[in-house]
């Protein structure tokens, strides 16, 4: 605990502060300079200007009383409804920008989430070695190992039927929840591999020698080292994030207050809107998460290839 | 020697996977709130004609599966019970119906479209791969890997519905789902009827193929650029033999090593894929169920599918690592 609080100080006030903020500024910079991560920073961009300006880009979360973006159901596109409105009345142009709020939380927290517990879990298991390592090993396995989907499925309508949480709050959380319990393993192995490589190091066999704990190896000699490693694949975890909750939402599992893109496309699919030809209903929810997740894939592929110099080689 | 041994952890480690999927799946739905038998039983007083006895079936619930002992003794009663074939009761779908009952007519469907799709898949992104790898950094390269990458992206069902508004919907050449044309299949000849299935197979092979194909691009385009930076390589140039020489006899076959590895490893991400696919196009698979198992919170149903498509995908996995390991035998030895 002291170990990880000296740690936070180091980053946040102490004289480390600068050299470690120029290294993460290199970082941006490399990063943007590429054509590749600066379209995939631009996208992410535009969706978070979305979802913060929400109000000022669509108006008022679609709502019956008082009335606002609001008309008659499954109406073709308008001035008034650039998409047309979904089986409610609703505009689906207000849903639509709203959405990207609900992607956005879910994909980061969710990622967050997974990045902690796989970090975790990766550094005990490849710094303890031996038994730890096997047991957490096979775990790690056997979730990447499973069907994502019908474990997802079954996990988010578990927690659904909890009677701990309120119920307007059980979608979020179910959500959540099966999101971050199926993406933590890749962290976990990659994070193991590179650790497997650094404990060999001198500088910590060093640190070993003077009489360091497990614990003060582990917090500041191991942890430093995985940061833009750990950082790749946080960017990696959120794309599979948003990707995951679509998908959760097509399944009706998601919540039903916050209608994410998902949502979208599933009640646009049960109202037979492709058969019909109204395209504009389910179209554009999807190329918004194609191009949200395109976008985290791109940034953390190019990533991947600064920290990986092997794959630039040639 | 070695190779026994390498056999025997393998199948010690299946035995292992085994034993968590059935407890992951019994203590996952021991987490549900409350009396199991008021989530277990219908809500409303179950089928509208009340064809089974509400409080015969509880009981029946509580004797088969133990309900009133305590949680160690119902998980030996469980395992027992999946051991004898019997696991489970659908609740809500078909109330009353053995789950097996319901699951095996379903599998059939689902191993022959993921089976095909899996193999199309992975010819394509090979394909692809070797030919962007060998072109890494020019023009042709970054189109391949960019429109991979994009249709990677894409969540399985929207690629889905977005293909049949366009092809038919749209233009209206293929059928927008199921597995046979309804009624008229019927009327056909055999071969009138293998191609009736092929036709309406095009569409859902397609998305699946589109979706999936990607990362056996980019794992064989980066295992290949990897090689194609080693010292046998430079060798191979000096020695003068042509660019097909030099890929198809030396690159190729090292490269291809990495994407066989992991084929077992996304075995349970391409069923994943097969679901959503089957549920879209009204295939008549596991997916579907899934699908309704979902929809009705049919638990019990829902619990089998899940270990029914794990334990499918967890077997297949080792198979194909055995089945790797003759391949490259260096594997057995590591």
């Amino acid at each position: 605990m002291g170990a990880a609080f000296a740690k936070l100080q180091d980053i946040f006030v102490g004289e480390r502060y600068e050299a470690t903020r120029q290294k993460a500024w290199n970082m941006f910079v490399t990063l943007a300079r590429r054509p590749m991560a600066a379209v995939g920073l631009t996208i992410i961009l535009l969706f978070i200007i979305m979802a913060i300006f929400a109000p000022w880009i669509a108006g008022p979360f679609p709502r019956y009383f008082p009335p606002a973006n609001i008309g008659s159901p499954n109406l073709t596109p308008s001035g008034q409804f650039p998409l047309g409105t979904d089986t409610n009345g609703r505009s689906n142009f207000a849903l639509l920008v709203y959405g990207s709020r609900v992607s956005l939380v879910i994909g980061i927290i969710a990622s967050f989430i997974a990045t902690g517990v796989g970090t975790l879990v990766g550094v005990v298991a490849g710094y303890y070695g031996r038994f730890q390592d096997q047991a957490l090993s096979w775990v790690t396995n056997f979730f990447l190992v499973i069907p994502w989907l019908p474990f997802v499925l079954i996990v988010a309508s578990v927690i659904k039927e909890l009677e701990l949480l309120p119920v307007d709050q059980r979608g979020f959380w179910s959500t959540l929840i099966a999101i971050s319990l199926v993406s933590w393993p890749t962290t976990a192995r990659v994070v193991r591999s590179k650790v497997l490589s650094v404990k060999t190091l001198a500088y910590v066999q060093r640190a070993r020698a003077v009489g360091a704990g497990d614990g003060h190896i582990m917090g500041r000699h191991i942890l430093p080292v995985l940061g833009p490693l750990i950082f790749a694949n946080t960017i990696l975890t959120v794309s599979n994030a948003i990707w995951t909750e679509s998908f959760l939402a097509f399944f009706g599992l998601s919540d039903p207050n916050a209608p994410s893109w998902g949502t979208m496309i599933e009640q646009s699919w049960n109202n037979l809107d492709f058969i019909r030809g109204a395209y504009w209903a389910f179209l554009p929810p999807g190329i918004c998460i194609t191009a949200l997740v395109l976008a985290f894939t791109m940034v953390s592929h190019v990533l991947e290839e600064i920290l990986n110099p092997k794959l630039r080689r040639r | 020697m070695n190779y026994r041994r390498y056999l025997t952890r393998k199948l010690v480690g299946l035995f292992v996977t085994v034993l968590l999927v059935t407890t992951l799946n019994f203590f996952i739905f021991q987490v549900l709130p409350g009396d199991p038998t008021r989530i277990l039983i219908p809500r409303g007083g179950g089928s509208p004609t009340d064809v089974i006895n509400l409080t015969t079936l509880r009981n029946q619930l509580i004797r088969e599966w133990g309900l009133d002992r305590p949680v160690y003794e119902r998980f030996g009663i469980y395992l027992l019970n999946l051991i004898q074939g019997n696991w489970g009761t659908s609740i809500t779908y078909r109330p009353g119906v053995d789950v097996w009952t319901v699951i095996v007519p379903r599998l059939v469907t689902t191993v022959i479209f993921t089976g095909t799709a899996t193999i199309l898949s992975i010819w394509l992104g090979m394909r692809l791969g070797r030919f962007s790898g060998w072109r890494h950094g020019k023009k042709s390269d970054t189109t391949v890997s960019l429109t991979s990458l994009l249709l990677y992206s894409m969540p399985t069902f929207w690629l889905a519905i977005a293909l049949i508004f366009i092809f038919a919907v749209y233009l209206p050449i293929l059928p927008t789902g199921d597995e046979v044309t309804p009624v008229l299949y019927g009327s056909y000849d055999i071969w009138g009827q293998i191609a009736d299935r092929g036709l309406h197979l095009i569409l859902p092979l397609t998305a699946f193929v589109l979706n999936n194909y990607a990362i056996f691009t980019l794992i064989m385009r980066n295992s290949l650029i990897e090689e194609l930076s080693e010292d046998y390589m430079t060798t191979a140039r000096a020695k003068g033999l042509s660019q097909f020489q030099q890929l198809r006899r030396h690159a190729i076959p090292n490269a291809r090593l990495p994407v066989a590895t992991l084929v077992a490893l996304y075995i349970g991400w391409i069923f994943s894929g097969a679901i959503v696919i089957e549920v879209v196009f009204r295939l008549n698979g596991l997916g579907a169920l899934t699908w309704e198992a979902v929809r009705n919170r049919d638990f019990p149903l829902l619990s089998a599918i899940f270990l029914v498509g794990t334990l499918g995908v967890v077997v297949a996995n080792v198979i194909l690592d055995i089945a790797y390991s003759y391949l490259d035998p260096r594997v057995a030895e590591a």
